[in-house]
């Protein structure tokens, strides 16, 4: 908008410094908007790593410093899966630790010794302002309008929905792969105009990168094509086309092989096919082309486009069968359940039993993106108006990318971008036609030259003609003429100010109240209004590293692995990379059976703590409890005999954990934990949980096999030792019983000889 | 004496034999009968019959209700699902060789049984496990399937049958081809090959029209960001009520949503986005200054106004959000 302003004010090439500079300050200002309103928590709280996944990460770029590139490269994690481990070196996306690492010994060059924790926690917020300038320079290759990109970086700063992903702490892939994206695009476009090998070149380097980066690469592997695809539809092939796809596609390919969690898949999985595909029919189009030029026969033409069509026709036959011989692989199970939706559900319940994949309902967009998401539409229309190859991969992208947050929370974040470039397209053209100073003359008397003079495309009915001989948009039927009144710009303009003014409160208001709890601590009012912290998590990690051995295995539900591989350096049995199914329910079935049944179970697997997550006492939802069904189902795909869904609701088909708790939901290990003695807290009867909202029963749960360790102060982690084989070789219910005092039945069965148990 | 004593000993097995043949027939009546219509319509007397213990084979009975009035969706899906299973697992097995008699027992037929069983819902499949031969299994209570997760396919009624029977053959699921179904598609594609063919002189400037694009990927657009998706998905109800006798247009919590509040927010969303196009594009092009003021002040009326609503609307959803515009507070 001040750029847009000083215009009019400053004029040749004085002018065109002062405004350069003047964009160059606006620009550095909304950097430094974006940084800073990522740092709620780290005021609030202190430097800190959030959630579960950035544990993992911090933990993984620790060692990439202290151990080396190489190393990193090849590790072995045999402190996570226990036993099994984990090939952690091929198995991630590195691009994020070797970006903080790259960091890391730069600043150390230049004798700037920063902890590494700091780099990790501040690595997002950084990058969000390159994202800024990222998506101001992917918008002014859309537009003319000076002001656009301005307002598309200032909405990419400061929009919730990219917020949402790389606050200070959110030390996630995302953090880096969304500025990757929108860069890529950019010079995707870039490459589109010049048909230049570089720019195309440059384009597959940073396609490596963000490969290297994240997963969601393969939005830009299949976005790109269909490009490309849409382009040849609308007969929009050119030599251009053809030189920057063929060279992002090779070099890309390439680049993204080197990364060995991705390795084959580019030319073997079916999610990559559609790149290769085009890719074949650039050729076939190229080629046509070609000969059409050299031949200008009709029938010749013709004949080619039927050749084409078979090629095509076979090479999409061919493509099938490979794919049902077996020879591509099949879609990936998360990459699968975006099309068939409800695949998941039935056939994978670990991934529907993620937050971050539910689908979309629509205050979450609104949450995300305000006021934007009503200018997006508006903004995909203005790209009809002129349609060349950028508008086109606008609109493409638009469709694409809100089908796909509608299906998955967690992409929301692919479809911020475009939301943001087309909503400061739409807020563009009305700033810009409204904060004009000049307003045209009044038709009467100037209906002669008022045609000439203010639109310059010559006549009216000229114009129509033209218009309509283009093929052109219908609100785009009639000349510009401009807008008469100074009350009418005054009204839009003062009413346009008012509604970003909410946006910035309401993006403020977001990351301020949604976006900015580490959930590693929470965050609490005392009845004074004075804030409370709620450290439990850290308390209890703190505990197990201080006070149990180095090399003690830890049980607990998947969600907290990542925290304990990192927060209390102990190995575990199961974490957030859920690479083995099998695995985690085992774990859910040692959790929702009966004691004796889940004792073997953790011998087998040398577990010597369990931990659970506990959140009766305070009322936080978030505990294992409430987390408990799915751990059931998991278990319940492996061992359907063995774990069954339907015994853990009551004859009338509630979830119960009080006196109508079933039987089974009464003697699983997951039940008893929470609840083992948590009557004592309450006088008789009074115990009640505070997250079900419940009276919990007069008699609290009885636990034979395994031990209370340590239960933080209110009471939210909750950690259990497993208690070793009796001495005297009884079993433990029975040994418990006799350490409680209770008379020891008579045995009338005499035993038989020992015999070793084959399972 | 010596005589009868041998005569005695020499029957011995062959009175046991008989006693066999009894176990044995049973089994063969009911597959016989089953062959010719799997799987087995039953009644109270031949259920009890059917299931009565000792039996050397095992039984798969479905307690349903089909009728009516008794309003059971599920069991009405199952049925033909039910029905394949029986057929094509009979039909496999024409010896007896996996010793599984299908049944189905509705509750017209069977109001006796459902009592005894204490069943309150509907459908229940059991699985009666033999007690004698060879499969005898010490537990003699039915196995029961769980109905729980909606309709099931008889895909993975028969996996669950497979498991319980694991030592004996499994004759597999053949669903029977869809002649109608191929039938249909196959005319549907020549059908709309024909009509391309023949309408694209006039197909093609629809085609290549950018108005029909750009009002295709709006209402695409509009779709998505206003969560059909999530209807979709999750299968929400089209509206609710509000338990005072009204219709509860908006679903409370933020993460819930009706069918007719999405398409209330998507008409929001497009309203506010048409005006937002006319400002910027139609506007700037009206000749008549008057003309030009009156719709300056309706569209920016509209934009005002819709943005309020919406403002309002997402404070039901989302209790403690602060911000709103004046007519709507």
């Amino acid at each position: 908008m001040t750029a847009a302003t000083s215009d009019s004010l400053l004029k040749k090439s004085t002018g065109r410094n002062t405004r350069g500079l003047l964009r160059l300050v606006i620009l550095c200002t909304i950097a430094a908007a974006a940084v800073a309103s990522r740092l709620f928590s780290v005021i609030r709280f202190e430097s800190i790593i959030h959630e579960f996944d950035p544990w993992f990460n911090f933990r993984a770029t620790k060692y990439l410093v202290a151990n080396g590139f190489y190393d990193f490269w090849d590790w072995f994690d045999d402190r996570t899966w226990h036993p099994l481990g984990r090939v952690t070196g091929g198995t991630l996306y590195p691009g994020l630790m070797v970006t903080s690492g790259i960091i890391w010994h730069a600043l150390r060059a230049l004798t700037l010794p920063v902890d590494i924790r700091n780099i990790c926690v501040l690595l997002a917020p950084g990058f969000s302002g390159l994202t800024a300038f990222a998506t101001y320079l992917f918008t002014n290759e859309m537009t003319t309008s000076p002001s656009a990109g301005l307002l598309a970086a200032v909405f990419m700063g400061i929009a919730p929905g990219y917020i949402s992903r790389s606050v200070a702490g959110s030390y996630d892939n995302e953090a880096i792969a969304i500025f990757l994206l929108v860069f890529t695009f950019y010079l995707w476009i870039k490459a589109l105009k010049v048909g230049s090998v570089f720019w195309g070149a440059l384009c597959a380097l940073f396609y490596g990168y963000m490969v290297s980066a994240w997963g969601g690469y393969v939005f830009i592997t299949n976005l790109i094509p269909l490009h490309v695809f849409v382009l040849v539809c609308m007969g929009r092939f050119s030599p251009r086309l053809y030189v920057s796809y063929t060279t992002w596609y090779a070099i890309g390919t390439l680049a993204s092989m080197q990364i060995p969690f991705v390795g084959f898949l580019p030319i073997r999985s079916s999610e990559h096919m559609s790149a290769l595909g085009v890719f074949g029919l650039l050729q076939l189009v190229g080629f046509v082309e070609f000969v059409r030029a050299a031949i200008p026969s009709k029938q010749f033409g013709t004949l080619l486009r039927g050749f084409v069509l078979l090629v095509f026709a076979i090479s999409l036959f061919g493509l099938v069968t490979l794919t049902f011989a077996g020879v591509i692989a099949p879609w990936t199970g998360r990459f699968y359940s975006l099309w068939d939706t409800g695949y998941a559900k039935i056939h994978i319940p670990i991934i529907a039993s993620v937050s971050e994949h539910q689908p979309t309902a629509w205050p979450a967009f609104f949450f995300d993106l305000n006021m934007l998401i009503w200018l997006f539409p508006a903004g995909v229309y203005l790209c009809f108006l002129k349609l060349n190859d950028e508008q086109v991969f606008v609109v493409v992208y638009s469709i694409l990318a809100s089908y796909f947050s509608g299906v998955m929370v967690r992409l929301m974040l692919t479809l911020t971008p475009v939301v943001c470039v087309s909503a400061a397209l739409a807020m563009s053209y009305i700033l810009d036609s409204y904060l004009t100073v000049k307003s045209p003359e009044t038709p009467e008397s100037v209906s002669s030259t008022a045609d000439s003079s203010v639109s310059g495309n010559g006549s009216t009915a000229s114009a129509k003609k033209a218009a309509k001989q283009e093929g052109g948009l219908r609100a785009n039927r009639q000349p510009l003429v401009g807008i008469y009144t100074l009350f009418s710009k005054i009204s839009v303009v003062s009413a346009m100010t008012a509604y970003l003014l909410i946006f910035v409160a309401h993006c403020t208001w977001v990351t301020s109240n949604a976006y900015s709890s580490p959930s590693v601590v929470l965050a609490s009012r005392l009845p004074d209004g004075s804030q409370h912290i709620i450290d439990d998590y850290r308390e209890a990690y703190q505990w197990l590293r201080q006070n149990t051995a180095e090399d003690a295995k830890i049980m607990s539900w998947w969600d907290y692995g990542y925290q304990i591989g990192g927060m209390a350096d102990r190995p575990t049995l199961v974490d957030n990379n859920t690479w083995n199914n099998t695995h985690i329910a085992t774990v859910g079935k040692a959790m929702s059976s009966k004691e004796e049944v889940s004792y073997p179970i953790m011998r087998q697997h040398e577990v010597d703590y369990v931990l659970v997550v506990f959140g009766g006492l305070l009322g936080y939802s978030g505990d294992d409890i409430n987390k408990f069904l799915w751990m059931v189902r998991i278990a319940e795909g492996i061992w359907p005999d063995e774990v069954k869904e339907r015994n853990f609701f009551t004859d009338r088909g509630e979830y119960a954990v009080d006196d109508r708790a079933t039987q089974t939901m009464k003697d699983s290990l997951m039940y008893k934990m929470s609840y083992y003695n948590y009557n004592s807290l309450f006088p008789p009867g009074q115990a009640t949980d505070r997250v079900r909202g419940v009276k919990m029963p007069e008699v609290g749960p009885v636990l034979n096999t395994v031990e209370e360790a340590f239960t933080s102060e209110n009471w939210i982690i909750r950690i259990y030792k497993v208690k070793d084989l009796d001495n005297v070789g009884r079993d433990h219910a029975s040994a418990a019983s006799f350490e409680r005092g209770n008379k020891k039945k008579k045995v009338t069965k005499r035993r038989g000889p020992k015999v070793l148990r084959v399972e | 004496m010596h005589f009868f004593k041998a005569l005695l000993l020499a029957l011995l097995p062959a009175a046991s034999l008989g006693a066999k043949k009894v176990a044995t027939d049973k089994f063969q009546d009911f597959h016989l009968k089953a062959l010719s219509s799997a799987p087995l319509k039953l009644a109270d007397k031949s259920y009890d019959k059917l299931t009565a213990s000792p039996r050397d084979y095992s039984v798969a009975v479905l307690l349903t209700a089909l009728e009516n009035r008794f309003g059971c969706q599920l069991c009405r899906e199952f049925q033909p699902e039910w029905d394949l299973l029986a057929k094509s697992w009979t039909k496999g097995d024409k010896k007896g060789d996996s010793r599984l008699v299908y049944g189905t027992l509705d509750f017209m037929d069977g109001k006796g049984t459902f009592q005894s069983l204490g069943l309150q819902t509907a459908p229940v499949l059991l699985l009666f496990q033999p007690t004698t031969g060879p499969h005898a299994v010490a537990d003699s209570g039915p196995l029961r399937y769980d109905f729980t997760n909606g309709p099931q396919s008889a895909e993975q009624v028969h996996a669950w049958i497979a498991r319980h029977l694991h030592d004996r053959p499994h004759p597999v699921l053949r669903r029977p081809i869809n002649w109608v179904r191929g039938f249909a598609i196959t005319t549907t594609i020549l059908g709309t090959i024909t009509f391309i063919t023949v309408a694209w002189p006039y197909l093609l400037p629809v085609i290549q029209n950018r108005n029909v694009w750009a009002a295709i990927s709006l209402i695409a657009i509009l779709l998505f960001t206003s969560g059909h998706m999530f209807n979709h998905i999750r299968k929400v109800p089209y509206v609710a009520g509000d338990g005072r006798g009204g219709i509860s247009y908006f679903a409370g919590g933020f993460s819930n949503q009706y069918g007719l509040e999405t398409q209330i927010v998507a008409a929001m969303y497009g309203l506010l986005s048409f005006a937002t196009i006319s400002l910027a594009l139609k506007v700037p092009r009206i000749a008549d200054p008057r003309t030009q003021q009156v719709a300056v002040l309706i569209w920016g009326g509209v934009i005002f106004v819709m943005y309020s609503f919406l403002l309002s609307v997402f404070r039901i959803k989302n209790g403690g959000y602060p911000f709103f515009l004046p007519p709507f507070m």
